[in-house]
């Protein structure tokens, strides 16, 4: 029992317990707090497996940049704040965990090559910002090509509709959200699922 | 010397069980994309645990690359939802049922 | 050749009627009692060229053919079936020359004639028939045309009841005939008569199976020939008229049924067990119907009744072993029993009454010529000396004497004695009527018909005279039909003429005692006991029997079983597969549920699978 060992150990119940938590959660905004803590223990996760630059890369982009983006849609995204908080249908849900859990442990633990031990080393940012341009530059250019057609694409999203959407009102072809339930709607969605 | 490779996955899959869940369970759609933020984080500490294993870099620059993907997708699934909000007034999926029969 | 030619006449004869000259009546008869002369024609033809022909004449044509298996179709020539065929053709066409004069101004005059045509050529290509398949295809027309005619009157409920009733009596015989012959087929790999006659037969087939194969080929002679148990429906198709009684249900038609017995007489002889239920059933058909005519009004019914038990009679000779005793009767039986009938339906046309006692109180016995026949014909019938049925009862008497059970011979004299009687009844009653008699007119007048009259008459005369002449045949009939081989019997019962006659002479005696004389109060001994009588008249409550049989048994068992059946099986397991699509439609329709987040189950889910996949070796 290493101490290495031990970090991982405590790093992994840490891990577990934020996303649990996070997953858990009614409302999104406590979600997403749980959810940082759960990334900034994966960085260190990374760091302890050798990854450094990668490490520093989770805490920047993931818990700095898109949990921020999150928490600014939610707030932007009200819609009634009790109403879309309910979890139902767990059953489901926690079924088909429980079976993916299953046959992911059951992989995992019929290969032999899963008892090996891993050996610590650590790849130095240097070496590794090398090594990518150095063989994989074409994949960082077209990962870049790709950020860029996301900002396009979300510039659009973002602004098209905004002048006319705001006059007109919600349009009549989904259900009012006026809850589940109501009888005297003529709703296309029947009782029952 | 630091634990085997099965208990990394066994982390991984454990996560991505949980990611899941969140994914389905949820009448809210930002509860959604947080899912498969989780499921995303569960990819990539496997890959790393498989650089380790076999100590080549390529798995941590895949990890790169699922971070920038991830970020990408992540930020325009967030203005469809504001799209979708915006034109519906909810963000419940069980809502949007114009397809069911 | 003249057989084809023969048979085939009145066929055409029936398609010319039946298309063409429906409304032209006196053409259409004119056809028909042609077709029927050349067919008589081409009869004697065949018998006297054929008179000492050793070998039967066989001409076959392939008519099915299913692998090994060929059913040929064509006619067998031997002494048994020349005889019939002359015997089928001379009636029917004495039978037609009649209907001349009684069917006039009936409306479906017409299709009576083609229907007698249509008989006339089933009946006698069934006699001439080579191969049991076609036999019985002719056998099912000729029943047909037996419904066709007892239904003619067909405005008249009771008529077509007792068509059908003949018809689906006859047909359920004709099942267990259809069954045994699909046993032959089997075991034999033919059904050709020639075959079946062989002494092959009883090599390739067990003698179990040989005797089941005789029965259910018997089920059929006893629903055509109306034996025991199914036996009722002959009186009831008494409401044909009177020609086609004497045409079909006592010369010919029933008569199919102990032709049958006689043409596969080698093939029911190799099982003696068989032979022994066919004597009890003979005999049982031949006292019960006999004991249902002694106490009978209606004249029909009376000649109907002594018809089944007359053919029981002649199965009882041929199931003693003697096949010319039973053709032989059933040769002179054909004579008188058509006489008998046509004398009656002398009568019948001019009162329009069954009832003995209504013609005897009109004056029926002042027509001569009906009554002389009719004497003559009751006295054949009673097996008096020196009429016809007298030798040829004679000689079912000896073939009974020869078995070793002596039960079979008091059986035969005993029904000798009941037929004496009955017969005696009826002529002592039209003989010597009671009460007032009422000289009225009759409803058509004699003297009115004309020619019409002797078209009557003239059958009549024939087949009296046919009757006298035909006992002094039997010697040169019995080397015939032995082909050949003059085979003598042995004749060592000297005695058995005597007592038979006696007998005969003893009913007579009786009836003249209750019916003949002066002050004879007319009613029978058998009359005078109610329960008897009762039994008597109700046919021995075997229609009851029926009737129970097929509305608790058919109607309250099977129906009801087929129709719940039907309801809640076939119905209910329809309705079910259909809910079961709709219920699993249902079921599955939650994949379409609309809802995001089920699919998205979904789609894990099948990648949990995939992964199961590839986890299992």
């Amino acid at each position: 029992m290493t101490l290495y060992a031990v970090t991982f150990y405590l790093l992994g119940i840490a891990i577990l317990t934020a996303t649990g938590l996070a997953v858990t959660r009614r409302q999104p905004v406590h979600a997403v707090l749980y959810l940082i803590v759960a990334f900034l223990g994966t960085a260190a996760l990374f760091f302890l497996l050798g990854a450094p630059l990668l490490a520093a890369f989770m805490v920047i982009i993931y818990a700095g940049a898109i949990m921020i983006v999150i928490l600014f849609i939610i707030m932007l995204v009200q819609g009634s704040p009790r109403e879309v908080g309910p979890l139902s249908d767990w059953g489901p849900a926690l079924l088909l965990g429980v079976v993916f859990l299953a046959v992911a442990v059951a992989t995992i633990f019929k290969d032999p090559g899963s008892r090996i031990v891993l050996q610590g080393a650590v790849a130095q940012p240097r070496d590794f910002g090398r090594f990518l341009f150095d063989r994989y530059w074409l994949a960082v250019e077209i990962v870049s090509i790709l950020l860029l057609v996301a900002l396009v694409a979300i510039l659009h999203l973002g602004k098209g509709r905004d002048t006319e959407e705001t006059e007109k009102g919600p349009s009549p072809h989904l259900s009012p959200p006026g809850g589940e339930g109501k009888d005297e709607e003529v709703s296309y969605h029947k009782e029952g699922h | 010397m630091i634990v085997p490779l099965g208990h990394i996955f066994l982390l991984a899959g454990i996560i991505f069980s949980m990611g899941l869940v969140c994914l389905v369970a949820h009448r809210n759609l930002i509860m959604t994309l947080i899912g498969v933020e989780v499921m995303m984080n569960a990819a990539a500490i496997a890959f790393i645990a498989a650089a380790l294993r076999w100590k080549l870099m390529e798995g941590q620059a895949f990890v790169l690359f699922i971070l920038a993907v991830s970020a990408a997708e992540i930020s325009l699934g967030l203005a469809l939802v504001v799209s979708v909000y915006r034109r519906t007034g909810s963000i419940d999926p069980d809502r949007y049922d114009i397809l069911k029969w | 050749m003249a057989a084809i030619l023969a048979t085939w006449l009145p066929f055409i004869s029936f398609l010319l009627i039946m298309v063409f000259t429906r409304n032209r009546r006196r053409l259409s008869g004119g056809i028909a009692v042609a077709a029927v002369t050349g067919s008589l024609a081409g009869a004697v033809f065949l018998l006297v060229q054929n008179w000492d022909a050793g070998k039967p004449i066989h001409y076959a044509s392939r008519w099915l053919i299913a692998g090994d298996i060929s059913i040929p179709f064509g006619f067998l020539l031997d002494p048994v079936s020349l005889l019939m065929l002359l015997l089928v053709a001379a009636v029917s066409f004495l039978v037609q020359v009649y209907s001349f004069g009684y069917m006039a101004g009936d409306p479906g005059f017409s299709r009576y004639y083609a229907f007698q045509s249509l008989f006339a050529w089933a009946m006698m290509t069934l006699t001439i028939s080579s191969a049991m398949l076609q036999l019985y295809v002719f056998w099912e027309l000729v029943g047909l045309s037996s419904y066709l005619l007892i239904g003619f009157w067909y405005e008249r409920f009771s008529a077509t009841q007792a068509g059908k009733k003949a018809f689906v009596m006859t047909r359920l015989g004709d099942v267990a005939f259809f069954i045994g012959l699909l046993l032959v087929l089997l075991h034999l790999g033919n059904v050709e008569i020639l075959e079946m006659n062989s002494a092959e037969a009883a090599v390739r087939m067990n003698s179990g199976l040989l005797t089941l194969t005789a029965l259910l080929i018997f089920g059929g002679i006893v629903g055509k020939s109306a034996q025991f148990p199914l036996m009722t429906w002959l009186p009831d198709a008494m409401e044909g008229p009177t020609p086609v009684s004497a045409l079909l249900h006592s010369a010919t038609m029933v008569a199919a049924g102990v032709y049958l017995f006689a043409r596969l007489f080698p093939f029911f002889s190799h099982s003696s067990d068989a032979m022994t239920v066919f004597l009890a059933i003979g005999t049982v058909s031949m006292l019960l119907a006999s004991t249902m005519a002694m106490a009978s009004r209606d004249i029909k019914q009376v000649w109907a009744y002594s018809t089944i038990s007359q053919l029981g009679f002649m199965i009882m000779g041929l199931a003693a072993g003697s096949l010319f005793a039973g053709t032989f009767h059933l040769t002179t039986h054909a004579g008188f029993k058509a006489l008998l009938f046509l004398c009656s339906g002398v009568w019948v046309h001019l009162y329009e009454t069954n009832d003995v006692y209504e013609i005897s109180r009109r004056g029926g016995r002042r027509l001569k010529t009906p009554t002389v026949c009719l004497v003559i014909a009751a006295a054949a019938l009673s097996g008096l000396p020196p009429m016809s049925g007298f030798f040829s009862k004679e000689a079912i008497l000896s073939a009974l004497a020869g078995l070793e059970n002596p039960v079979w011979l008091a059986a035969g004299l005993f029904g000798v004695f009941l037929t004496a009687y009955y017969a005696f009844r009826l002529i002592f009653i039209i003989l010597f009527p009671r009460g007032e008699v009422r000289e009225e007119p009759p409803n058509h007048s004699l003297e009115g018909m004309g020619a019409l009259y002797w078209a009557m008459g003239l059958p009549l005369l024939v087949l009296a005279g046919a009757t006298v002449v035909l006992g002094f045949l039997e010697i040169p009939l019995r080397e015939f039909l032995s082909g050949g081989t003059a085979a003598h019997p042995s004749a060592d019962h000297g005695w058995l003429p005597y007592i038979s006659a006696g007998l005969a002479a003893l009913g007579v005696g009786i009836t003249w005692s209750e019916f003949g004389r002066r002050a004879a109060p007319q009613i029978g001994f058998v009359e005078r006991i109610p329960p008897l009588k009762e039994l008597f008249t109700q046919r021995w409550y075997l229609d009851h029997v029926y009737r129970w049989f097929v509305n608790i048994i058919i109607d309250g068992f099977f129906s009801k079983a087929c129709t719940k059946n039907e309801d809640r099986v076939i119905n209910d397991s329809i309705d079910e597969f259909c809910d079961f699509t709709l219920d699993s439609g249902h079921l599955l329709s939650f994949l379409q549920s609309g809802k995001l987040r089920y699919n998205l189950i979904v789609m894990f889910a099948a990648l949990a699978l995939v992964a199961l996949y590839f986890l299992l070796p």
